[in-house]
């Protein structure tokens, strides 16, 4: 057992800190400069996909060097950039997408030039997302699918060019049975999106309703009918890149440095027993988060399959990212009400609120919470139903 | 970046985890303590023989040079057994202290009988005013000649009833909480003015508290410097918690899985309880601060094998969500249990006391989240 970087982790992790801080945004054009950074990022060798595979352009890093990677950038700035289709749609294409599907979409994510979104919940089928309804019927010369329903909590469907969308071909056996997953554009006649504001204020989710949109067949992946194994694989994918363990831990910096800035009596609210302690608790809570994120990493790179130590990173991850919410909140005292366009008070403290009421979904996406738990209490822990 | 035990450290986790299944029934712990017996000296015997008493000691010393992680991989082991024998006191602690303060003649006369099992040890640092805080110190010692006189109380000393060797901590300068004057000393049990009334404790163990009437110690028997002893006691703390909460973890361990096979042969509303949605919840609760806890132990345990008292910061977070999870998994698994959780008949019960114990030796949870709270990290 040890922790210890070794040389050539070392080494690499001096180059992606020089990379980073050598092409951070300085000023000027942030949109040429964003995607200048992906072009330079890619001259490394494939730093603008890390978790793609070296047989589709990645970098083929160890566990290590992505743990690296995710720990330097955390502190850096990079250039925004959406999951849906480098981490969500990319390795569902790899896996199962048709030579000429590779083709066809992979580029164009790969340069961020096609932006995705999401369509899995509907209104009636949340966390028991095979539930869904979203019709997708064959013409008589099958030759396309003819998509009827709506789909909710479609984050950025309001600026998505394409998206990937599970729907209903058959109602024939279980529910999970009978699921196809096409992707089609979402500029086009017959697709209507509206917004939905969140707590936080915000504008990033919408209801996206389909009246008869016309998708051609070759826009399938993989097998009629097959779509939730599809989507199951994917489910996995999005469930680890959520714990966020790597911004939790520069985000709990910076809540201890706006503490410290808030003044009471002759010291901060940081001398304050009550505040202090519930900000120690997270931190050790967040220390043994980080190890266990980092065992389950080791346990990879020896080529054993993610332990049970991956399926509580979601649940430990998320609530952890709420809780250095909440304490911003509280941190904020009464200017957290003001919730003008400009803060009042403390300067974090508008952001603040808009934060944590947006982080509430945390626990709710990806799988709720309770939902992981019943997953861990079957597949890890090993409790079948009895069926009585 | 490796969590896998090392080849060595494997066939040692293999070894201890056979003698614990061997040995350890609740049956046969259990008739160990109605005897009257602190522990076994046949087991005593036995660990002995296994070479497990010297692992962890310097080659120097006549040991195999093993270091925190090794005491961890044995420790785990103890906890899933609630071994009795006093690995803790006599090795982890005692021995830790005379090896990083004895003279070469003093180790010379106590290591070799401690590795081979014939010399226990124990250590009293605690006294009554003190609760948890090690540089709280009444107990005086005053230079005669070359004697030191000792006079004072040791509380709570584990394994004082059963030790040849005794180390206390006394005073010998400053004021009554300051970290400097304070002295170890190495005292002989049979040393006359010497009191130690031994008697068991909640968890199956033995403790004794320790009264020192004029006993007279000769500076030979001096732990490092007169005065500066607190370095010392500090770093034998950092590795008592840190052997304590691989126990802890063993411990955890046990209490978890017995309640996941036990609400699935229980049946109640004609249903196993593990239907209940509620009750796996609970389960998945359990496990999960369960793993949480591991993997803080696996990082204290290899920061202090790295970089020893710099990494205190992280052994307090370790005491505190040792302690905290300790005695919630406890509770639970009594909880999940229902009525037979309340019985001695099963063994949970008697892990959940071992971790009530554990997380009250060398500080509670409180005591190292206040420790870890006002350290510089969060002063303004």
């Amino acid at each position: 057992m040890d922790i210890e970087l070794s040389p050539e982790d070392l080494s690499f992790q001096s180059e992606v800190r020089n990379f980073l801080k050598e092409n951070a945004y300085k000023q000027g054009d942030y949109n040429k400069w964003r995607l200048n950074w992906f072009k330079l990022a890619r001259a490394k060798g494939g730093w603008d996909i890390p978790k793609w595979p070296e047989k589709f352009g990645g970098p083929g890093w160890s566990p290590t060097q992505h743990y690296i990677w995710e720990k330097q950038t955390a502190v850096s700035v990079t250039p925004w950039d959406l999951p849906f289709g480098l981490s969500m749609l990319a390795p569902v294409l790899m896996n199962y997408g048709s030579q000429e599907q590779q083709d066809r979409f992979l580029p164009a994510i790969r340069d961020r030039k096609v932006n995705w979104c999401q369509g899995y919940s509907e209104p009636g089928a949340g966390s028991d997302l095979a539930n869904l309804k979203t019709k997708a019927q064959l013409t008589p010369d099958g030759k396309h699918y003819i998509v009827n329903g709506t789909k909710i909590w479609t984050t950025l469907a309001h600026i998505a060019d394409w998206i990937f969308c599970l729907v209903r071909t058959s109602d024939t056996g279980k529910k999970q049975e009978g699921i196809s997953f096409l992707l089609f554009p979402m500029k086009q006649t017959g697709i209507e999106v509206k917004p939905i504001i969140t707590l936080g204020g915000a504008h990033s989710v919408n209801m996206v309703h389909f009246t008869d949109v016309k998708v051609p067949v070759e826009n399938r992946v993989g097998e009629a009918d097959q779509g939730w194994t599809y989507a199951k694989g994917l489910l996995q994918h999005e469930r680890t890149g959520l714990a966020g363990i790597s911004r939790s831990l520069v985000a709990l910096e910076s809540l201890k440095e706006q503490a410290k800035g808030v003044k009471r009596g002759n010291g901060t609210l940081m001398d304050e027993p009550a505040f202090r302690t519930k900000v120690a608790e997270l931190e050790v809570d967040l220390m043994a988060t980080e190890f266990t994120e980092l065992r389950s990493l080791a346990a990879a790179a020896g080529g054993h399959n993610p332990g049970p130590e991956s399926s509580i990173l979601k649940l430990k991850g998320t609530e952890i990212q709420q809780r250095i919410q909440k304490l911003t909140v509280e941190a904020g005292g009464i200017y957290s009400a003001a919730w003008g366009a400009k803060p009042v008070g403390h300067s974090f403290a508008r952001a603040g609120m808009s934060g944590y009421l947006s982080s509430r979904a945390y626990t709710i996406y990806g799988g709720a919470s309770e939902v992981q738990k019943d997953v861990v209490a079957k597949n890890v822990l090993g409790i079948k139903k009895s069926g009585k | 970046m490796d969590f896998n035990l090392n080849e060595e450290q494997q066939l040692v986790q293999d070894s201890v985890a056979r003698f614990v299944s061997d040995h350890y029934t609740l049956e046969s712990r259990q008739s160990i303590i109605a005897s009257g017996q602190a522990f076994s000296d046949a087991h005593w015997a036995t660990i002995a023989e296994l070479g497990w008493l010297g692992l962890t000691l310097p080659e120097a010393e006549g040991g195999f040079g093993g270091n925190q992680i090794d005491t961890m991989v044995i420790m785990e082991q103890f906890g899933k057994g609630l071994v009795l024998e006093p690995f803790y006191a006599s090795i982890v602690l005692g021995a830790r202290a005379l090896i990083l303060g004895g003279s070469d003649q003093l180790k010379q006369e106590i290591l070799p009988a401690v590795i081979e099992g014939r010399c226990q040890l124990a250590f009293g640092y605690a006294e009554e005013q003190a609760r948890f805080d090690l540089n709280d110190i009444t107990t005086r010692a005053k230079v005669d000649g070359d004697m030191f006189i000792l006079n004072g109380h040791k509380s709570m000393v584990q394994n004082g009833g059963s030790a040849q060797q005794l180390i206390v901590s006394a005073r010998t300068a400053g004021a009554q909480t300051d970290t400097t004057g304070i002295t170890l000393f190495v005292i002989d049990t049979a040393t006359e003015g010497l009191d130690c009334s031994s008697f068991p404790t909640v968890d199956g163990l033995t403790a004794a508290e320790v009264s020192l009437n004029n006993v007279r110690v000769p500076m030979t028997r001096v732990l490092g410097e007169v005065d500066q002893g607190f370095a010392i006691l500090q770093n034998v703390a950092m590795d008592g918690i840190l052997a304590l909460s691989a126990e802890a973890l063993g411990a955890m361990e046990m209490l978890y899985k017995d309640t996941v096979t036990y609400t699935q042969e229980r049946e109640q509303f004609d249903h196993p309880l593990a239907d209940f949605q509620v009750l796996q919840h609970a389960m998945v609760d359990m496990f999960m601060e369960y793993e949480q806890c591991k993997s803080l132990l696996y990082r204290a345990t290899l920061e202090v094998a790295q970089s020893g008292l710099a990494a205190m910061r992280t052994v307090h977070a370790l005491k505190y969500l040792i302690g905290k999870v300790g005695t919630k998994i406890g509770e639970n698994a009594v909880q999940l249990h229902g009525g037979m959780g309340m019985t001695e008949e099963l063994r949970i019960g008697h892990y959940f006391k071992r971790l009530l114990v554990i997380d009250a030796q060398l500080g509670n949870s409180d005591y190292h989240l206040e420790k870890f709270s006002t350290s510089s990290a969060y002063q303004g």
